[in-house]
């Protein structure tokens, strides 16, 4: 087909503003999907997108579609995810397009994602077709919406497409515009071949696939490729076109989508934002590709039993390719013994990472408390990179503290304006900005570290506003902060796994939250056992374990002896699987709890 | 043949007649030896003048009986037939009939304070001259299973107690649960804790063979069925656990462990483990004279995280 009748366009939006329904009523109207096999977000094939009601992966499709003058064109539709956390697989889509369906939800109006999206795509030279969506609801005020996409993100909205995904209004509309206002693919087929990876998945039969845009030039089956960032060079097994399902077809041209599989093992081979040439005639220079992410939440995984490590680290290499925004790197803990510490882009990434690694790869698994990377500054000039409390140098080493911070953007009604600000302030976030967007609605900015962020701040922005407020927000990178690390002994031995950073301010409160904690957790000794919370040398919190005064004592006679035996061997096992640290054993649970203690503590 | 001990279960549960032929067994079939000790267990609700009349013209030196408590509320707890007064009553005829006898009670019931558990010792001390305490358990598969006992904090101080108490009125805590005044040890259950040979006859009894345990067909049709050696269950211990469970049989005791003699019988190797393990506890759990180590009052409370050491 010619590429003037190629258009490739993603949805774009806020989260639940309705880009996956729209999705499926555009697969129905072009006929791609066949009536009796559709349901629902067609495109969110995960089990864990279906369970949620979210995207998390963004999904390319090929439609064909005979416009109203009777031409037919090839449209390339990519569904994308609305949350917050993937916007990493928004910014990659984009890249395949020409053009982009903004969509907003009518009775919502704009929203966070909203804007961080469609301003994401226009950095990008995309087309912005505005959509006011769910026109069939009540409270739907499409004008309001359109006025809002005008004044807040600063689109062209007066030709906005008012449409229902739910009842299939306005998906007429839409198709024809998308024909008439996405640029044609720009491109040579004839000039050697460069196509952008923009995605990969796993496939356990043909190994690594890539999602493809050529961009220049034309891919065969057959023909042999390179990578360019690696210069691996292998044959195009197989290449193909989403239509939904992968479908083989013999070349892909210039301004096309389309998949390849090659037989590629590992993520190193075949990355995300690498450009394909072909051997032949090979492109002068690499597309731009992207900008690698940087993880901002980091924690460890570590398999339940300690054999399943490999199987642990296979299922992560395997996500990877399927996500290619985690980063994960082997690290022991004394608690939990061999694991990895693994970088997301944001808490539901985490989540969803654990969440798929336990369904799609099998693997039982702990994961500890999210925590955010620490820059330190030491005496020396030095600057050191520390994601967890053990990569602290000592105290007197250190000239400074930095953490990572945000900005902030909280869309909220204006009822609740005065509980948001009061929860930025608890989280130690810094006013920023507020403007009325409309006589009812506010948006809030705020600057505000990181780590507070990621402890709760979006369930109790959600509790505090009742579901009506949105945010997005950006990182501004590091400053100074009074942090300090709060080091937890037990009879007088630090140990690693129960300390922390947090504000001095903080320390006291944390520190006696996690000595309680332990102190219950910890059975008592022969002796009695100090728990401490200390800041260096300084002791902020101090309890005691009493010493066991007596056991159960039972008389001993004949028979008894061999199940006396048997008792305090198996007392002995039980202690066995308790981790000694100095005289004292520490039962398991005590560090799998405190992996939770941030959080329980808000209770 | 030192000891004889005629018990576990209720041999006061045979009537005369019984008792009759079942000495003449013992008469037939073992050679007694002057100065044995020959002891039987007896519950008070049962025990009659024909048992006494009996055991007092045969060999019968000691009566061990199960008197658990003296407290209407207990016994009706514990689900016990007797009362305070048979109670009384079978402690004065045993002790009329010359016999040394002993008693058993119970601690860590709930709601037993100090005070119900004082008079319970005060009222056996006074006729008795070796007693032994235990601590109530509610072990799976028996009638308290699932009932409600005593924490270990709970039953701390009554056990503390009875050690202070006991000591005041003469006695010697000879054991982690026995106590006795003039050297009135029972001589049977030292035997247990010295690894001493041990003939088990009866169904459901327990001896030992030189490092070999074994335990008599439980159910009386198998174990008169069975022919020969009726054992149904044996273990035999490797020379280095005989010795763990010697050591921790030992420390049961007041006299401990003598390290001569236990290097002469185990070797110098586990003597020494043993010797090491014990060291890294602290010091006032045990009492350390004359090349032996045995428990403090302390040490006794902490028993079992003592011998865990030692497993
Ligand atoms: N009433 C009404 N509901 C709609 C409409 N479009 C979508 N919805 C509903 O809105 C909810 C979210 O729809 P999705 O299509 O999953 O939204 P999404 O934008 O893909 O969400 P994410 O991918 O998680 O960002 C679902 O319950 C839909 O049924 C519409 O036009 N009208
Ligand atoms: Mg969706």
């Amino acid at each position: 087909m010619k590429r003037d009748r190629i258009r490739n366009f993603c949805i774009i939006a806020h989260v639940d503003h309705g880009k996956s329904t729209l999705a499926d009523r555009l697969l129905e109207f072009t006929e791609t999907v066949d009536p009796r096999t559709m349901r629902a977000q067609y495109l969110d094939t995960l089990e864990l997108e279906r369970e949620r009601g979210i995207t998390i992966k963004s999904v390319p499709v090929r439609m064909n579609y005979r416009a109203a003058d009777g031409t037919e064109y090839i449209l390339n539709l990519i569904d994308t995810p609305g949350h917050v956390d993937f916007s990493y697989e928004v910014s990659r889509s984009l890249a395949a397009c020409e053009g982009a369906l903004l969509v907003v939800d009518a009775a919502q109006g704009v929203e966070a994602q909203t804007v961080a999206n469609a301003y994401m795509a226009a950095e990008q030279g995309l087309e912005l077709i505005p959509v006011v969506n769910k026109i069939d609801l009540p409270s739907a005020q499409p004008e309001e919406a359109k006025r809002e996409l005008e004044e807040i993100i600063g689109v062209d909205a007066h030709n906005a497409i008012l449409a229902s995904a739910k009842e299939g209004k306005g998906i007429d509309e839409i198709l024809e515009r998308i024909v008439h206002d996405i640029p044609v693919p720009q491109g040579d087929p004839e000039a050697p071949l460069q196509a952008l990876i923009f995605d990969s998945v796993y496939d356990n039969y043909r190994g690594v696939i890539c999602y493809i845009r050529i961009v220049n030039g034309r891919l065969k089956a057959g023909q042999s490729i390179r990578f360019m960032a690696t210069g691996r060079e292998c044959q195009a097994e197989e290449i193909g076109v989403f239509r939904p399902g992968m479908t083989p077809v013999n070349e892909l041209e210039a301004g096309e989508v389309g998949y390849l599989a090659a037989s590629i093992k590992t993520i190193h081979e075949a990355q995300v934002g690498d450009t394909i040439t072909e051997v032949a005639r090979p492109a002068r220079e690499a597309l731009p590709g992207y900008k690698k992410m940087k993880p901002v939440v980091f924690c460890g995984f570590y398999p339940v039993v300690n054999e399943d490590y490999p199987q642990l680290r296979d299922a992560l290499e395997k996500l990877q390719l399927n996500d290619s925004a985690i980063q994960f790197e082997p690290e022991t803990s004394s608690a939990l013994g061999f694991g990895f510490r693994c970088g997301f882009l944001g808490l539901l990434h985490m989540d969803i990472a654990r969440e798929r690694l336990i369904r799609e790869f099998d693997v039982e698994l702990v994961a500890t408390a999210p925590n955010v990377v620490y820059q330190i500054v030491k005496t020396d000039g030095e600057i050191l990179e520390a994601n967890r409390p053990s990569d602290f140098p000592d105290a007197g080493q250190i000239e400074e503290i930095r953490e990572p911070y945000i900005r902030l953007t909280v869309f909220v009604p204006s009822e609740f304006v005065g509980k948001v600000m009061q929860l930025c302030q608890d989280k130690r976030g810094i006013f920023h900005s507020m403007d009325y967007i409309t006589p009812e609605r506010l948006r809030l900015s705020y600057i505000l570290p990181l780590a507070e962020f990621i402890v709760d701040f979006h369930d109790k922005l959600k509790s505090t506003t009742r579901g009506y407020a949105s945010l997005d927000y950006e990182h501004v990178g590091f400053r100074a902060s009074e942090l300090v690390k709060v080091d937890v002994l037990v009879n007088q031995e630090p140990v690693d796994a129960f300390s922390f950073i947090c504000h001095k301010d903080a320390a006291y409160h944390m520190g006696q939250s996690v000595v309680r904690k332990l102190k219950e957790l910890i059975p008592r000794q022969l002796f009695e056992v100090p728990i401490q919370a200390a800041i260096g040398k300084k002791v902020i919190v101090r309890q005691n374990v009493k010493p066991l005064r007596k056991d159960v004592l039972a008389k001993c006679y004949g028979g008894d002896i061999t199940r006396k035996r048997k008792l305090l061997e198996k007392q002995k096992e039980g202690k066995k699987k308790m981790k000694q640290i100095g005289r004292v054993s520490i039962p398991q649970e005590a560090f799998l709890a405190f992996l939770n203690i941030g959080k329980e503590e808000e209770d | 043949m030192e000891t004889l001990y005629i018990g576990g279960g209720t041999p006061t549960f045979l009537n005369a007649a019984d008792w009759e032929s079942l000495i003449e067994i013992l008469e037939n079939g073992l050679s007694f030896s002057k100065g044995m000790e020959v002891s039987v267990e007896a519950n008070p609700d049962s025990l009659n003048e024909d048992h006494l009349r009996l055991w007092k013209t045969w060999r019968v030196n000691r009566v061990s009986l199960g008197i658990q408590s003296f407290s209407p509320g207990i016994l009706r707890w514990l689900g016990r037939l007797h009362d305070e007064k048979q109670a009384i009553e079978a402690l004065e005829r045993c002790a009329e009939c010359g016999f040394a006898s002993s008693g058993d009670l119970i601690f860590g019931i709930p709601g037993q304070n100090l005070r119900l558990w004082h008079s319970d010792l005060r009222t056996l001390c006074g006729s008795v001259n070796h007693l032994s305490i235990y601590q109530l358990t509610a072990e799976p598969g028996t009638p308290l299973a699932g009932k409600r006992v005593a924490s270990q904090s709970e039953a701390y101080p009554l056990y503390r107690f009875a050690q202070w108490y006991l000591n005041r009125r003469g006695f010697l805590q000879y054991e982690v649960a026995s106590f006795a005044r003039n050297e009135s040890w029972c001589r049977h259950n030292l035997s247990y804790w010295k690894q001493t040979n041990v003939l088990g006859l009866g169904p459901s009894a327990w001896g030992y063979l030189d490092g070999l345990r074994y335990r008599n067909a439980a159910p009386l049709m198998r174990y008169l069925r069975q022919e020969g050696l009726r054992w149904e269950w044996t273990e035999s211990l490797l020379q280095e656990d005989r010795a763990r469970e010697a050591a921790i049989l030992a420390l049961r005791t007041r006299w401990g462990i003598r390290w001569k003699t236990f290097r002469r019988r185990f070797g110098g190797e586990i003597s020494r483990k043993l010797g090491e393990a014990l060291s890294e506890l602290s010091p006032d759990l045990f009492v350390k004279r004359n090349g032996r180590i045995s428990l403090s009052d302390k040490g006794f409370r902490l028993g079992n995280s003592i011998w865990e050491r030692l497993v």
